[in-house]
């Protein structure tokens, strides 16, 4: 009788230890379940650079970004609706909240504007269209907003996005469109060129 | 032993695993502020976590003078521009433009933005926040917040019936919300003239009308800020359906902020009166003038020209003839030149009210002075404990105490329906019209009580004649039971004064006292007065076929002068002489049981008790005391009568001292 009880309790410790022991081993998963958005944001500079000022051309400087265009951009993205290299996959595996923490920190970094060569009489003539047709929206010459940010920018990441614009990879403002087909048309050819050239002079 | 120990281990190792759980969750939550660890950025608001968008970068586009229009998807063009230094200059110049914009979140706007602000809930709040702040800024903002509430209850907060997801007009349809100005200011004065445009905007046709008439021209020809503007009438915030009661009594009532005199003489005639009490279904200033399109008596379109008068008349008296159109609908007893007739029969009545009323105080007054004196004095008719009274005299027969009683009900009755016109001013006069069921049913009560009145005087008329035939031989007019007065009376009334005055015992009395001479023949005149101008009233209609309509003017006054003399006669100097006299406190209830004690009727009436007793004919006039319940009975209907003789008397004398003229 005596012993019997005891045997009891003995499997009784032992399924609350087991118990115990499996519990801990769930502890680490929900202790670093929230990375910081600073940390998150360490897994873009391999193509945005370190703290979101770009080193590549193709890629754009995503500092300073404002944090609104920045999640309009990863939520696009995860939705398919933004046409994309490879950010719709990467955009895929984040929560928004995971989103927002990045958004927030990269609107935090200085944006160290693209070191590339221009033509300064081209980047004249494209201050001139710019404060004519784009200075409303992308205020500041350009500077990071809620228009997005194009001075400083690499002009081949640019070019990209305007021809996604143009050829209709891209949702194109109804607005953005009339005053770009103006600027065009006031500056001819080499419209959008100049324009790039006074982006890629601010720096 | 161990095994509750194993157990409570496992308790506080399962509450710290849930805390660790927790903690980091927690730790997140900064507010809208943080996430994951990040700080908002700036640019945005900590607090609420939205965008903060300057003035400047609204106004970069919407103060862009070369660009004032912009063009929707579906090719709609819409106004863009904002003044800004109207802005600037307005009460709101200090404002956010996102402050009442509330929804717009990013520019350049990722979608065409709906025009979606709410004004209320800011007046609300700022209201609340700076009431009581000492240099008084924001005062302005309590009569904001009680316009608002009248908004949220007008016709205009209502929902479209085109668009139940809209309402029929807001806030901003009506002022120019960039540019609304302080107390005084020269947004304001220009508003005035312009709001007719401005209603106008909706309400096309009731423009058109309003630019015909006479306030219409001055306001927008002349431009004459003083005349009557859309919101001088309809109110500018608590506007009502015109169909509606409420609109319909705040529109007449508005029309007299500007036609005083147009409006006192209005509430003083029967409509008018009915209408102050809160009913809408006699005329009313637009019912006769016309609204939108009012215009001048000598304009052939008018409505009130001559030509068109009798037809509006005709709206509600179907029958109504030529004679209405001499009636004087603004008819002022105050106005002897343009009115000499009323005014002569006002003067009359009002010298006749105020000298009786006069007279009969002084003597009500002198002669509780004596009664008291006497009384301290030990004087007077004192009831002798020790022989109470047991042998009564027969002063009334049945007919008599009956036809009192009716009279008195009907009296009353007629006081009661009929003062609630004359003070409709009253907030009394308006509780009671409502507890009998409106105007209307008031008519009717008011005709009944009248006919068994009149009835209940010519059926006393009738049985009067009745035995003065029946005992035509015999009968003597002057006799001491006579009820005709004779120079007797005016040596007691003489008397009497003496006696106040203690200058002289007394006098003593017949059947009949000159005090109940003038009790029982005043209605005579009253019966003659009210009865005929009643009969005037009755059916208007009928009464127009042989007399002219300003018979209705002077029927109207008289009736009610003469009605408001009986009223406070009946109900002070008639209880006094009969009741409240220190002999007779707190009341007589001869008049009910039909016996009077055998002692008072000596006091009283000495001479006729002495004629009496001379003759042997005492005692076929002596009977026996009251039963207990007959006396119970007499009292509980004396003190009934009594109290609501007093309570129609308060109600009076009130109306009389709010009375607005």
């Amino acid at each position: 009788m005596g012993a019997e009880n005891m045997n009891r309790n003995e499997t009784m410790s032992k399924k609350v230890r087991n118990l115990l022991l499996a519990m801990l081993v769930q502890v680490p998963a929900v202790v670093l379940a929230d990375p910081t958005g600073q940390a998150l944001a360490f897994t873009c500079a391999g193509c945005h650079g370190t703290d979101g000022s770009s080193v590549g051309p193709s890629s754009p400087s995503i500092a300073a970004m404002d944090p609104e265009v920045f999640i309009d951009a990863m939520q696009a993205y995860k939705r398919d609706e933004r046409n994309s290299t490879i950010m719709n996959r990467i955009a895929k595996g984040y929560r928004d909240e995971q989103i927002k923490g990045m958004a927030w920190y990269f609107a935090k970094q200085k944006m160290a504007p693209a070191p590339q060569a221009f033509d300064p009489k081209l980047a004249e003539a494209g201050a001139k269209l710019h404060e004519k047709y784009c200075e409303k929206c992308h205020e500041k010459g350009g500077r990071p907003g809620d228009a997005g940010t194009l001075a400083g920018q690499w002009m081949p990441y640019l070019n990209f996005t305007m021809e996604d614009f143009m050829s209709g990879h891209r949702d194109y403002p109804r607005k953005m469109k009339r005053k770009v087909d103006a600027a065009v048309e006031a500056g001819g050819d080499e419209a959008l060129r100049a324009l790039l050239h006074y982006y890629a002079s601010k720096q | 032993m161990s095994n509750s120990l194993s157990r409570h281990l496992a308790w506080l190792f399962m509450s710290a695993l849930l805390l660790i759980c927790i903690a980091p969750a927690q730790s997140t939550e900064g507010g809208v502020g943080m996430v994951l660890g990040e700080r908002i950025p700036e640019g945005f608001d900590p607090e609420t976590g939205k965008r903060i968008i300057s003035n400047e970068r609204c106004l970069t586009c919407h103060g862009d003078e070369a660009v004032k229009t912009d063009v929707r998807d579906d090719g709609r063009k819409v106004k863009i521009f904002v003044h800004s230094k109207q802005i600037q200059a307005s009460v709101h110049g200090e404002q956010e433009c996102t402050s009442c914009h509330a929804t717009i979140d990013r520019v350049p706007h990722r979608e065409a933005p709906q025009v979606i602000v709410g004004c209320i809930e800011c007046h609300k709040e700022t209201w609340d926040k700076h009431k009581d702040d000492p240099d008084g800024k924001h005062e302005r903002l309590k009569v904001v917040n009680e316009q608002a509430d009248n908004f949220m209850q007008s016709i205009h907060a209502q929902p479209s019936k085109q668009d139940q997801s809209r309402t029929n007009a807001t806030c901003y349809d009506c002022h120019e919300a960039h540019n609304i100005g302080e107390l005084g200011s020269i947004q304001r004065k220009e508003k005035r003239l312009k709001n007719p445009e401005v209603c106008g905007r909706c309400h096309e046709k009731q423009l058109a009308d309003y630019r015909t008439s006479d306030h219409g021209k001055a306001v927008l020809e002349k431009g004459d800020s003083k005349s009557a503007v859309c919101s001088d009438c309809h109110t500018t915030h608590a506007i009502d359906a015109p169909e509606t009661d409420k609109a319909k009594l705040a529109i007449t009532k508005n029309c007299g902020d500007c036609h005083k005199d147009a409006q006192r003489t209005y509430f003083a005639s029967y409509h008018g009166q009915v209408h102050r009490l809160g009913y809408t279904n006699t005329a009313k200033c637009h019912d006769c003038h016309g609204s939108h399109k009012i215009k001048g008596p000598k304009d052939p379109t008018s409505e009130i020209h001559a030509n068109n008068r009798l037809e509006n008349c005709r709206v509600c008296h179907k029958e109504a003839n030529e004679n209405f159109l001499t009636f004087w609908p603004h008819g002022d007893a105050n106005d002897g030149e343009k009115y000499p007739g009323l005014w002569t029969f006002k003067i009359f009545m009002q010298i006749l009210i105020f000298s009786v009323m006069a007279f009969f105080w002084v003597h009500v007054v002198l002669w509780l002075y004596r009664e008291v004196k006497d009384r301290m004095e030990d004087k007077g008719f004192i009831e002798d404990l020790d022989h109470p009274d047991v042998v009564y005299f027969r002063r009334f027969p049945a007919v008599w105490r009956w036809i009192h009683g009716l009279f008195a009900i009907a009296t009353m009755t007629l006081i009661l329906t009929g003062t609630t016109l004359l003070f409709s001013h009253t907030g009394w006069a308006k509780a009671v019209v409502v507890f009998l069921g409106g105007t209307e049913m008031e008519g009717i009560i008011h005709r009944t009580a009248a006919v068994i009145w009149l009835g209940i005087f010519l059926a006393h008329l009738f049985i009067a004649v009745g035995n003065i035939w029946r005992k035509r031989d015999t009968f003597k007019w002057f006799g001491s039971t006579s009820m005709l007065p004779n120079m007797k009376d005016m040596r007691d009334l003489r008397d009497m004064f003496k006696w106040f005055l203690g200058r002289g015992p007394r006098p003593e009395f017949s059947q009949w006292t000159y005090w109940q001479k003038f009790d029982y023949w005043a209605p005579f005149w009253g019966a003659t007065i009210i009865g005929t101008s009643g009969l005037l009233l009755f059916v208007p209609e009928a009464t127009a076929i042989i007399l002219p309509g300003w018979m209705f003017n002077i029927a109207t006054l008289v009736h009610a002068e003469e009605a408001l003399l009986a009223a406070i006669f009946l109900n002070s100097v008639h209880f006094f002489n009969v009741h409240f006299r220190p002999e007779r406190f707190p009341m007589s209830t001869t008049i009910f049981t039909g016996k009077i004690p055998i002692e008072e009727f000596k006091h009283d009436h000495r001479l006729e008790y002495e004629r009496l007793v001379e003759s042997g004919e005492l005692e076929k006039h002596l009977v026996r005391r009251p039963s207990r319940r007959a006396d119970l009975a007499a009292s509980f209907i004396t003190t009934v009568l009594i109290m609501t003789g007093l309570a129609l008397l308060s109600l009076v004398l009130i109306g009389l001292m709010t009375s607005p003229s």
